[in-house]
């Protein structure tokens, strides 16, 4: 299992993961969006060619005065059939180090659907995410989300 | 330079002077309807200024009125031909439409009226980089530097557009003398950062390694450089490069800080002299070392054990590929045999694994009748036999494959993964609908898990159920589309829309079929548009070094396997549709759907019609809505696509699908078939002719291959009129490599067949040359029942198409066939008697969608 920088000729790979796995989908442009915008910060992870998990990350744009930089996670998943080998967790910590040393983030936050107990258990538990918030439908089919974050001062340098 | 005299028909009186300096500033602001209003107020009086006209057209295009925009704007530029406004409102118009070759024309014009034109300028070098004009985008650039030196992105557009047009070194000097003269870079800034790291590209791409280096160093220090890991892979490239001794620090450096990617391990070992791509029994061992070190250093990481049993090989693979398996199947990796399946490749590997994983099975073997282990955590045993279950079915041998998933089964009745392999198997073996069952199975384990039922839906559509698969596919995809199926081609899902579109065509609905290979072409056309606006955006950015490679993945975008496949199976139906255009006026719907499905299918069509008028409604139109310029996506007035299949020239429709291909696709040999049959029909000789010497060149003994060449000599022999002198010689000189001429077809024809007596696939080629060659039937059949002998190589797919020649040549023994063929593949259902059919479609969904949709509420809430 290859854990690497995502590149271009990855995005389409991504996409497809991304359908099989997740109800939020995008087109195209917006994965090329984040990937031409923060080259630095999405990662995938590949067998032999095929693209089995990603991480698509972004710095927050709409930051308010005062407001320290930050990252988002838009989206992260690893195919059903390549779970168990902690590749969500290496992707996480990879992107994360990006944001730090690239971007100075001073964390990364990220949104979960409240009944996704294996994610929750991933953030949470393996990645010592907090939740900040609840965000009231969030979700283009009224689920709420856990707004979730995490500091990254111990990775200043 | 402007002309010095403006042209009687332009000039305004102050009054309309200012009028118009306003309907541009409305514009600019987008308020439209003030626009509007004050360009009517103009127009009144003077009903053929052309600017006029031409903003009062762009401002209605983006009030939604674009048919009555365009032929404004058209109008305006006819009665103005040297206003650069006008060919700049048409230009920007055209571009709306991605119709970007006559955008590009209309800025020219419009630049020939006023040459230094910021805007128009700028919007030309985008549209020159679109359509890869390199020449003039550096001309274009070099105008906009000289404008405007202060920009930093001007400099650094030229040093790209050098870079684009191929002068690497020109793109250098740019960039040094950027660097020389710019001023006042704050600390620690990205965008100085990105512009520094394609330097380095530049010098990389160069061979300038030194220098480069130098730079690099330089700037790290500095923190002119902030990407970190970009700063170490670079110097770990250029230190190699150059045989400097720090080389392997910097590559230990990578390696710490991801120990889970393959590129650093390829650079470590390389720079000790060892190619991973090519081990020697010299550099085996030093391989095996060191990978030995990093796995000791990095227990947690796969890579290092995983790419020793790549370069292991005899004892030394046994020894590590005892724990490799042991520790996956004891923690339960589903993806475990997927991570060893290149290693297959070496047979003596191959039967290592199976030995070590038949010794781990047979540790764990224990009593029938012990306890069941908790649902929730399946043990060892169970992983170890779904790994050997994927292991026999890989090799063929699928009985096995089913015996050792049954026993897991038993055990384990809650694994998902059990019962997605187990349909799986029976996929293999030619048992779409049971294959279906066991993946609705697996998928009703987890509800909520859309990967399940993304297989599921793919299952059904593989056993032709296609309304039923939208159904499942419906449950995860936004309830405000029209359909599921809208959504999911919104989504750009090629999956869906080639399994589909492949069903639709088995299904024998060409029409839809060919409406979803148009849909997958789409999806290419809107991601080669996607770059568009990252030629402005990236430039701004200054993110050129992956901006360059969007450029390179854009230039190869049709290589990728769907559009391939999609170009492909369109181009033969719109073949089918050239030999006989009775296909297309034939009911487009060819039902295999029994009266109950009918009617569920009417029901669905008028639910799906509800939700399309009320999202219509929804949308309602409030006029100072800017629209923008991009042209509005069409409704679908085509829904079951019989429109596209009866469109004309069928034929040239097929051959621009194609096109990409003989480039792209090279190595298809399917590809060049396809370019040969639509060139043939289309009279170009040399063409067809050029495609079957690429395709014998990859594989000549292809029994698609085999087909054409005869088609093709008949065809020729048949002209009552050769084409020109040049061009019978060519074909006479090089067809004659392909079918020698004292060689009759008959005599080609057998020829062939002695090469392949055991070869399914020959002997149904041969069989179809002889029916061209006008055999009669009887003789025709026991050519092809001959490929159900003992010793011939027949797959399941060859022998469907075997029954679909027999049905097309109306055989009275296609039921002896298909009953023969049911023996020979017991473990298949698609040579069951017809009338079984609805029966089997019905046993290939475990559970309805009503009843599971009420499960999946209770779930959530």
């Amino acid at each position: 299992m290859n854990i690497r920088l995502a590149r271009v000729d990855d995005l389409m790979g991504m996409q497809a993961c991304n359908l099989q796995n997740l109800p939020e989908n995008y087109t195209l442009k917006y994965y090329l969006y984040h990937a031409l915008t923060w080259p630095q910060l999405s990662y995938v992870a590949e067998e032999d060619g095929k693209i089995v998990g990603y991480i698509l990350a972004k710095m927050e744009e709409d930051v308010s005065e005062g407001d320290e930089p930050h990252g988002h996670v838009t989206s992260i998943s690893v195919l059903r059939s390549y779970r168990r080998l902690g590749l969500a967790k290496r992707l996480m910590i990879q992107s994360q180090e990006a944001m730090a040393t690239v971007y100075k983030a001073a964390y990364v936050s990220l949104h979960v659907r409240k009944s996704n107990r294996a994610a929750l258990g991933l953030y949470r538990d393996t990645l010592g995410f907090t939740v900040k918030d609840i965000e009231k439908g969030y979700y283009a089919d009224g689920e709420d989300a856990y707004a979730m974050r995490l500091s990254l001062k111990h990775l200043a340098r | 330079m402007p002309p010095a005299v403006v042209p009687p028909a332009r000039a305004l009186p102050l009054k309309e002077s200012a009028l118009f300096k306003e309907v541009l500033h409305y514009y600019e602001d987008r308020q439209l309807k003030k626009g509007l209003k004050t360009a009517d107020t103009i127009l009144k009086k003077f009903p053929n200024h052309g600017e006029t006209l031409c903003m009062k057209g762009l401002i209605l295009t983006h009030m939604g009125r674009r048919e009555e925009g365009l032929e404004l704007v058209k109008q305006g530029v006819r009665l103005d031909l040297t206003s650069h406004i006008c060919w700049h409102v048409f230009g920007l118009i055209q571009k709306g439409q991605k119709n970007y070759e006559e955008a590009l024309k209309s800025y020219t014009q419009a630049l020939r009226f006023d040459k230094e034109n910021m805007n128009i300028l700028r919007d030309a070098a985008h549209l020159q980089t679109q359509l890869r004009h390199y020449d003039a985008l550096v001309e274009t650039r070099h105008t906009l530097l000289r404008l405007r030196p202060q920009l930093r992105q001007n400099w650094i557009a030229l040093a790209v557009a050098y870079h684009l047009n191929g002068n690497l070194v020109e793109a250098k000097n740019v960039l040094e003398q950027f660097e020389r003269i710019v001023k006042n870079v704050p600390d620690y800034d990205i965008e100085m950062s990105e512009i520094l790291l394609y330097h380095l590209r530049v010098l990389e791409e160069l061979g300038e390694y030194s220098e480069a280096l130098a730079l690099l160093d330089a700037n790290a220090k500095s923190r002119r450089i902030i990407d970190r890991t970009a700063i170490m892979e670079f110097r770990a490239r250029f230190l190699s490069k150059l045989g400097n001794a720090d080389a392997q620090q910097a590559w230990q450096g990578l390696i710490e800080q991801n120990p889970d990617c393959y590129d650093y391990y390829k650079g470590y070992l390389a720079n000790r002299g060892v190619d991973l791509d090519a081990i020697t029994d010299e550099t085996r061992g030093i391989a095996l070392q060191t990978l030995r070190d990093f796995s000791q250093q990095f227990k947690r990481a796969a890579a290092p054990q995983r790419i020793a049993l790549s370069v292991a090989t005899g004892d030394e693979f046994k020894s590590l590929i005892e724990p490799y398996l042991r520790a996956r199947l004891e923690k339960g990796v589903p993806s475990l045999f997927t991570d060893l399946k290149a290693l297959y490749r070496d047979a003596s590997k191959r039967d290592a694994i199976e030995s070590a994983a038949h010794a781990l099975l047979d540790s764990f073997v224990h009593a029938p009748d012990a306890p069941c282990p908790s649902h929730l955590d399946p043990t060892t045993y169970i992983w170890t036999l779904y790994f050997l279950a994927q292991h026999h079915s890989h090799l063929g041998r699928h009985k096995r494959a089913l015996e050792l998933l049954d026993t897991a089964l038993a055990h384990t009745p809650t694994l998902p993964e059990l019962y997605m392999f187990r349909g799986r198997v029976l996929k293999r073996c030619g048992d779409p609908y049971g294959a279906a069952r066991w993946v609705d199975q697996a998928r009703l384990l987890d509800l909520q898990d859309r990967f399940l039922n993304a297989r599921c839906g793919k299952y059904r559509l593989r056993a032709g159920l296609i309304e039923e698969a939208v159904d499942v596919f419906g449950l995860f995809t936004k309830k405000d589309a029209p359909s599921p199926a809208q959504d999911l081609e919104d989504m750009q899902s090629l999956l869906y829309l080639t399994e589909e579109a492949d069903a639709q065509l088995r299904n024998g609905n060409f029409a839809m079929a060919l409406k979803k290979y148009a849909a997958i072409q789409k999806v290419f056309d809107d991601f080669e548009d996607d770059q568009f606006d990252f030629h402005g955006y990236s430039v701004r950015k200054f993110t050129v070094n992956i901006y360059l490679n969007l450029l390179k993945w854009e230039d190869t975008l049709r290589s990728h396997p769907a559009y391939v496949h999609a170009a492909i199976e369109a181009s033969r139906i719109l073949v089918k549709v050239h030999d006989d255009p009775s296909l297309a006026t034939k009911s487009a719907s060819q039902s295999h759907l029994s009266e109950a499905e009918k009617k569920a299918k009417k029901k669905a069509k008028k639910a799906e019609k509800k939700v399309q008028e009320e999202a219509k409604k929804a949308s309602g139109s409030s006029t100072n809505e800017d629209k923008g310029l991009d042209a509005s996506p069409s409704k679908d007035d085509d829904p079951d696509g019989t429109k596209l299949l009866q469109a004309p020239e069928p034929l040239e429709r097929a051959a621009k699908l194609l096109k990409p291909l003989s480039t792209l696709a090279k190595g298809n040999v399917e590809a060049w078939i396809a370019i040969c049959d639509v060139a043939v029909r289309r009279k170009k000789y040399l063409q067809a002719l050029q495609a079957l010497n690429h395709a014998h060149s990859l594989d000549a003994d292809h029994p698609e291959l085999h087909i054409r060449i005869v088609d093709f000599k008949r065809r020729w022999s048949s002209l009552s009129e050769k084409p020109s002198e040049t061009v019978t010689s060519v074909v006479s000189s090089s067809f004659s490599k392909l079918l020698p001429d004292e060689v009759s077809l008959e005599h080609f024809n057998s020829q062939y067949l002695q090469r392949h007596p055991s070869r399914g696939d020959a002997i149904l080629a041969a069989a179809k040359v002889s029916r061209i060659l006008g055999a009669p039937r009887e003789e025709v059949e026991s050519a092809v029942f001959g490929a159900l002998n003992a010793t011939v190589e027949l797959t399941f797919e060859t022998a469907l198409a075997i029954d679909s020649f027999l049905s097309e040549i109306q055989s009275p023994r296609e039921d002896e066939f298909r009953t023969a063929c049911k023996q020979r593949f017991e473990l298949s259902t698609l040579f069951e008697p017809r009338d079984k059919l609805p029966e089997l479609r019905k046993s290939a969904i475990q559970k309805s969608i009503v009843d599971t949709n009420e499960e999946k509420d209770e779930i959530i809430s």
